[in-house]
C-alpha cells in the first residue's frame, strides 16, 4: 500500500478552510498519480493503491465537511462508490491469488510453499496481496485438497476470475464517466467557488 | 462474490400496509420474484390510541408469519424487516417487535424517517431511466420524506411526520371527504411545507408509495391516461381529488380497481402530493412503484451486515437540521485556526474507535470488528490532516499504535469477508465436488481466523484505552506552532 504524502506544510494557526482546501488538493493529486493503470486490467497493486488513494480524498473531504462547502458532499459519495467498486476488484484478486497458492502448491510441491512462505516473510516496502501467516495455514501440507476438493476449488477459481472481470468493468466504465465530467476539475472548482 | 445473485427478502412493516419482497438482488439491480402487500393500517390504531391494538397486532404478525413463509419458500437467503411511523409513534413499540421476535423469530429493524428517506430514494431511483439528477417524494401511510440528489447522491432529506393515514384521519371524516375537510388539510399541509426550509428544488421528482401508484392507476382508468406512462401532472392529480370528492370510496374501489381500504385513504395521498408539488414548483412527477423495500435490498446487497449502519451514516449527514451550521457560523469556522479546529475534532475520532474493543472481545457485535477497522481508517486520516500541528515525536506514538491494531482488524476482518464470500458461494453452487473444494478453503480459513482473532483480543485487552484517547485529546495544545517541514 502506498504510504500518504505527509501533510506537514500545513500552518496551524492558518485559517483552517484555507488549510483543508490544500489539504484536499494534496489528496486529489496523490488520487490520479495512481490513475494511469486504471485501463491495465492486471495492474493489480496500481489499482489497489487508487482504490487507497480514494479512500484518503474521500476521509479528508469528510474530515474537514464543516469548512469546504457543502456540495464537497456529493464528490465524497462519488469517491465511496469509485472505492466499493475497487474493492469488490481487490477481494477478488486476493482470492485469485489464494487459489493460485493452492494450486501451485499442489503441483509443484513442498518447495514451493516453503519458497513461499518465505518470500512472505521477508521485508518488503510494499504490503503482499496475502498475509504470509494465511499463505502458511493454507498451504499447511497435512491438509492438502484431495481431487475432489481440487475440483471446487478450480471451479471456484475460474468464477472468481469471472467475477473479477465484471467487477473491473464496473469500475472503468464508472472511472471513465468521471473523467468525462472531469471530476477533478469539478471538484477544483467547487473548492474555489 | 456469488452474493451477487443472491435471493433476498424484505419484510416492510408500513403505516397503511405490511408488504414483502422477494427479490433476486444485485448491487445496482433487482428482479422480483414476488411481492405481496397487507393493507393493515396500523397507524389507524396509533392515531386513535397511541399504541397499535391486540388485534392490530395479531393481523401484523399473521402477515410477517406469511411473508416469512413465502420468502422461504423462494429460497430466499435472508429475510430483512423494517417497521416505519406508525412503530414510531406507537407507545408499545417495544412489545410489538418483541412479539414479531418471539412468534417468527424474525426481528424486525425500526428505522428513522431520515433512514427511511435514503432508502426511498435508492429504491426509487435505481432504474438506469431516472434522471440524475431527481429528487424523490414517498408518501407513506405516516410519514412523508423528501429527498434531493445531484449527481445520483443525496444532498439533503427530510422525513414529516404526516402520512396519508394521519392527514385522513385528521381530517377527511365524511365518505366522500367534503370541500371543507379537505380545504382545511390543503391549508394545513401548505403551511407545513412551508416550514421545511428545501435548500435547493429538484428538477425532476420521483413519487413513491402506494397512494402515488393507486393514483397513477386511477388516473389512468378514469381519465384513459396512456398506460405505459408513469407521469401525471398537477392537472391530473387536481382531476383525482375531484373525482375523490365527489364520488364514495365504495364507488371508487369498484369502477377504477382499487382495494376499498385504499380507496377511502386515497383523497389524503392526493393532497399531500398535491402540496408537495407546489411547494417544489413541479408540474409534473414520475411515479415509481419502487421504493423503501427496494431501496434495503440493493443497499444489503452492496454493505452486507452493515447496510443500516450505512444508511444511518448517509441520513445523518444529509438531513435538514434546524441545529446545522448557518452561514455566518460556517465562516466563522473557515477562519479559525486550523490547530483550533483539529483540536475541536480529533477527540470524537479516538472516541469512535475507542468505542468497540469491549465489543469486539465479548464478540456481541459480529460487525464490531469493521466497524472499529473504518473508525481507525477515520482516526489515522484525521492524524494525517492534522500532522503540522502534533508534536512529531507523540505523532508517531500515537500513529504507530492506531496502525498496529488497524493492520490486526484488517487481517481479522478481511478473513471474515472471505469466509462469508465462500459460504455464500458454498450455498449457490451445485454438486459435491465443488462444495467440497469450498469447505476445504473454509475450514482452512476459519483456522487461520480463529488464530488472528485471538492475537487481536489479546491486543485489545492489552490496549490502554485511556491513555491513548488522553495522547489524542491533548496532542494539539493551544497555540500550536508548525512541525515537519515547512
Amino acid at each position: 500500500m502506498a504510504k500518504a504524502k505527509p501533510l506537514t506544510t500545513l500552518d496551524p494557526q492558518a485559517p483552517a478552510g484555507q488549510m483543508a482546501r490544500r489539504a484536499v488538493y494534496t489528496r486529489l493529486d496523490e488520487m490520479y498519480s495512481w490513475s494511469t493503470g486504471v485501463d491495465v486490467p492486471y495492474e493489480v497493486r496500481g489499482l489497489h493503491n487508487l482504490r487507497i488513494a480514494a479512500k484518503r480524498l474521500r476521509y479528508t473531504l469528510e474530515i474537514f465537511e464543516d469548512v469546504l462547502p457543502p456540495a464537497c458532499r456529493a464528490f465524497a459519495d462519488e469517491l465511496a462508490q469509485v472505492q466499493d467498486e475497487l474493492g469488490a476488484v481487490h477481494d477478488s484478486d486476493v482470492m485469485i491469488a489464494l487459489l493460485r497458492l493452492c494450486m501451485g502448491s499442489e503441483d509443484a510441491g513442498l518447495a514451493y510453499e516453503q519458497a513461499l512462505v518465505k518470500a512472505g516473510r521477508q521485508k518488503s516496502k510494499d504490503k503482499l496481496l496475502l498475509p504470509s501467516d494465511m499463505v502458511a495455514a493454507v498451504l499447511d501440507p497435512d491438509v492438502a485438497p484431495n481431487p475432489t476438493q481440487r475440483y471446487g476449488l478450480e471451479q471456484l477459481l475460474l468464477k472468481q476470475s469471472q467475477l473479477r472481470e465484471e467487477h473491473y468493468g464496473a469500475f472503468r466504465r464508472h472511472w471513465h464517466q468521471l473523467q468525462a465530467r472531469d471530476f477533478r476539475r469539478e471538484l477544483l472548482d467547487v473548492l474555489q467557488g | 462474490m456469488q452474493q451477487a445473485s443472491a435471493i433476498r427478502a424484505v419484510i416492510d412493516i408500513g403505516s397503511n400496509t405490511i408488504e414483502v419482497l422477494v427479490a433476486r438482488c444485485l448491487p445496482d439491480d433487482l428482479e422480483t420474484i414476488e411481492h405481496q402487500s397487507t393493507l393493515a393500517r396500523l397507524g389507524e390504531s396509533v392515531n386513535e390510541s397511541g399504541e397499535i391494538s391486540s388485534d392490530k397486532l395479531k393481523t401484523a404478525v399473521d402477515a410477517v408469519r406469511k411473508y416469512q413463509e413465502l420468502a422461504k419458500k423462494h429460497g430466499a437467503e435472508q429475510i430483512l424487516a423494517l417497521a416505519t411511523e406508525a412503530l414510531r409513534e406507537a407507545s408499545n413499540k417495544q412489545d410489538f417487535l418483541d412479539t414479531i421476535k418471539r412468534e417468527t423469530g424474525i426481528e424486525v429493524q425500526l428505522i428513522s424517517g431520515s433512514a427511511e428517506a435514503v432508502l426511498d430514494y435508492y429504491g426509487a431511483t435505481y432504474s438506469p431511466h431516472t434522471p440524475s439528477e431527481a429528487g424523490v417524494l414517498d408518501v407513506g401511510g405516516g410519514s412523508t420524506e423528501i429527498v434531493t440528489a445531484k449527481n445520483g447522491h443525496i444532498t439533503w432529506l427530510t422525513s414529516i411526520p404526516i402520512g396519508s393515514g394521519a392527514i385522513h384521519d385528521r381530517y377527511l371524516h365524511f365518505d366522500p371527504a367534503t370541500y371543507e375537510e379537505r380545504e382545511a388539510a390543503r391549508s394545513y399541509l401548505t403551511k407545513y411545507m412551508q416550514t421545511l426550509r428545501i435548500p435547493e428544488t429538484p428538477p425532476a421528482l420521483v413519487v413513491t408509495g402506494s397512494s402515488a401508484s393507486s393514483l397513477l392507476k386511477l388516473a389512468q382508468h378514469a381519465f384513459k391516461l396512456d398506460e405505459q406512462s408513469h407521469r401525471l401532472t398537477h392537472a391530473d392529480l387536481s382531476a383525482c381529488e375531484g373525482l375523490l370528492g365527489a364520488l364514495p370510496a365504495q364507488e371508487i374501489a369498484k369502477r377504477f380497481e382499487q382495494k376499498l381500504e385504499r380507496a377511502r385513504i386515497l383523497p389524503a395521498g392526493a393532497l399531500i402530493m398535491q402540496a408537495a408539488m407546489q411547494y417544489l414548483h413541479i408540474n409534473e412527477i414520475h411515479v415509481s412503484s419502487h421504493g423503501v423495500r427496494e431501496g434495503a435490498l440493493l443497499i444489503y446487497t452492496r454493505y452486507g451486515d452493515g447496510w443500516l449502519e450505512e444508511v444511518n451514516g448517509i441520513a445523518s449527514k444529509r438531513q435538514a437540521s434546524p441545529a446545522g451550521l448557518d452561514a455566518q457560523e460556517a465562516q466563522e469556522k473557515q477562519q479559525q485556526p486550523f490547530a483550533e479546529l483539529g483540536r475541536d475534532i480529533l477527540p470524537g475520532y479516538a472516541k469512535k474507535f475507542l468505542k468497540w474493543p469491549g465489543d469486539i472481545r465479548k464478540q456481541e457485535d459480529i460487525e464490531a470488528v469493521h466497524k472499529m477497522r473504518v473508525a481507525s481508517r477515520r482516526l489515522r486520516a484525521a492524524l494525517d490532516a492534522f500532522e503540522s500541528c502534533i508534536d512529531p515525536k507523540a505523532f508517531q506514538k500515537i500513529n504507530r499504535r492506531v496502525k498496529k491494531l488497524a493492520d490486526s482488524l484488517g487481517v481479522v476482518r478481511d478473513t471474515d469477508v472471505m469466509i462469508a464470500g465462500l459460504r455464500a458461494y458454498q450455498h449457490s453452487v451445485a454438486g459435491e465436488e465443488q462444495e467440497a473444494g469450498v469447505q476445504w478453503l473454509i475450514e482452512r480459513l476459519d483456522s487461520y481466523h480463529q488464530q488472528e482473532k485471538q492475537a487481536l483480543d489479546a491486543e485489545l485487552s492489552a490496549l490502554d484505552e485511556d491513555a491513548l484517547r488522553q495522547q489524542v485529546d491533548s496532542c494539539i495544545p493551544k497555540g500550536a506552532a508548525q512541525h515537519g517541514k515547512s
